[in-house]
């Protein structure tokens, strides 16, 4: 059985069965939510695979275009260097990039930082939408 | 959390404590003993109690909240600031229960405790199903609304350097500092919390931080007004409750609070109960502030980092296995949802 399937039916034990025979709140509550936890783990681990492989690909396309939106005009070394690292970064570089696009956002000028953003920004919204077919 | 008294020892030392601080009382018993509130702040007991005074029967309700030390706010929350808050109030127009006693060592229940009266009237849950058809009633007939947006008014009105309150800190007026505060308050319980890296809640803290409003005019503010955080009787409240999250500050911070619609589920009224222009009118008469609907989507901003951080808090408290609620561990999946909504607030 697939660890995905397995939890999904663990899941569905909780709810139909275990929590319904609970007749203290308290502990009827915590199957009922170890039923929903349990849902949500399994729709993220069959979703994890697709899921990691559009981060990769899309974390690639963001890189190469920012390297392009940098290449225009000259930006602050702290901008180019979070570029830079962004790619063996992970969501850790990704963060450390918007806090430099915001401390710099006078030097790089309005418009440019509002592009800068607005192309990491398309990233985050794909991304967000992703967890959100576990979340919702 | 090992070190606390078991909830079934809780009556007596309780009713031992009680006893004690009363002067003449004697042979005090407590009835009708309910806990209310597990897991994801302080617990809370309700109970009457009886005892015999200079050879007369006396009886008083209470309400008793204990510090499990492992409450969502984590240490932003302080049981000695509710108990000191609660007495400053004691002095004010607005309604809330009266604090008795604060221990702030382990002594009696092995952690911080505060006892407070038991305030008449009940406090429908607004996200269950019977809670939103007591709102819908009480907004039908009318007198509820009036008064939740009234109680509100009353609480930005209140004189806070008048009533002692100024020891919650205060935000220089004409400058940005209290929102900077409260960001500042949050990162830290972000960082408390121990979650791996959100880029999207990093975008939305910089954002707040290079648009943080100026403050011109500062109330006390309550910091989670809404249905649910108060006790209701005769249809209109009876007491505000829920004194954690209270600062001085911009009290556009309350009204953005109640314009939320986190705080409504498919409903037009405000906090499920208050229709829009009623409180705007009613409000604006009241305390002679006009909402600022700019600083009020500010805020509301500013609310979905606080919800961010505090579904970190509570998921990190089960990870770290701080906590063995579950309901915690689900919180992990509601933190996605809180980002989505700040991004499309913020245009993407």
């Amino acid at each position: 059985m697939e660890p995905a399937d397995l939890l999904a039916r663990m899941s569905k034990m909780f709810r139909a069965d275990i929590g319904p025979a609970i007749a203290d709140e308290y502990p009827r509550t915590q199957a009922y939510l170890s039923s929903v936890v349990l849902q949500k783990l399994s729709l993220q681990l069959r979703n994890a695979e697709a899921h990691a492989a559009a981060e990769t690909s899309e974390r690639a396309a963001l890189v190469s275009d920012l390297e392009h939106l940098l290449a225009v005009a000259p930006v602050p070394a702290s901008v180019s260097d979070a570029v830079a690292s962004l790619a063996a970064s992970g969501d850790a570089g990704l963060c450390a990039l918007i806090e430099v696009l915001y401390a710099a956002r006078e030097e790089l000028d309005q418009a440019r930082f509002e592009t800068l953003l607005g192309r990491v920004r398309a990233d985050l919204r794909r991304s967000i939408d992703r967890r959100m077919e576990v979340a919702a | 959390m090992s070190d606390l008294v078991p909830a079934a020892e809780v009556p007596a030392r309780i009713a031992a404590y009680i006893q004690a601080r009363i002067p003449g009382a004697d042979d005090m018993t407590l009835t009708d003993l309910q806990q209310i509130a597990v897991g994801w702040s302080h617990e809370t007991w309700l109970f009457d109690a009886e005892w015999m005074e200079g050879g007369k029967k006396r009886s008083a309700g209470f309400c008793l909240r204990r510090d499990p030390g492992n409450a969502l706010l984590r240490d932003l929350s302080d049981l000695g600031e509710q108990f000191r808050v609660l007495k400053c109030l004691e002095g004010t127009d607005l309604l809330t229960p009266r604090a008795w006693w604060y221990e702030a060592g382990p002594e009696v229940l092995g952690a911080p405790f505060l006892v407070m009266e038991k305030v008449g009237g009940e406090c429908p849950n607004p996200w269950g199903r019977e809670g939103r058809r007591f709102y819908a009633e009480a907004a039908d007939r009318g007198i509820l609304p009036a008064s939740f947006t009234d109680a509100l008014s009353t609480l930005h009105n209140i004189d806070w350097q008048a009533a002692g309150l100024d020891f919650l800190g205060v935000p220089e007026a004409g400058t940005n500092q209290f929102a900077m505060n409260e960001i500042a308050k949050w990162k830290k319980l972000i960082a408390l919390s121990g979650h791996g890296p959100e880029p999207v809640l990093t975008d939305l803290i910089c954002w707040l931080e290079a648009n943080a409003p100026v403050t011109e005019r500062l109330t006390l503010v309550h910091g989670a007004y809404r249905t649910g955080n108060m006790l209701i009787a005769d249809d209109r409240i009876s007491a505000v409750l829920d004194w954690e999250l209270q600062v001085i500050g911009d009290p556009m911070y309350d009204v953005a609070y109640v314009l939320s619609d986190l705080n409504r589920e498919n409903s037009d009224l405000l906090s499920n109960l208050v229709p829009r222009d009623m409180f705007y009118r009613r409000y604006e008469d009241a305390t002679g502030i006009r909402i600022d609907e700019d600083a009020c989507r500010y805020y509301q901003l500013l609310y979905a980092m606080r919800s961010a951080a505090f579904w970190m808090s509570a998921s990190g408290l089960y990870r770290d296995g701080a906590s063995n609620d579950i309901r915690l561990a689900r919180t992990e999946w509601s933190i996605p949802v809180v980002l989505q909504r700040a991004a499309r607030d913020l245009g993407y």
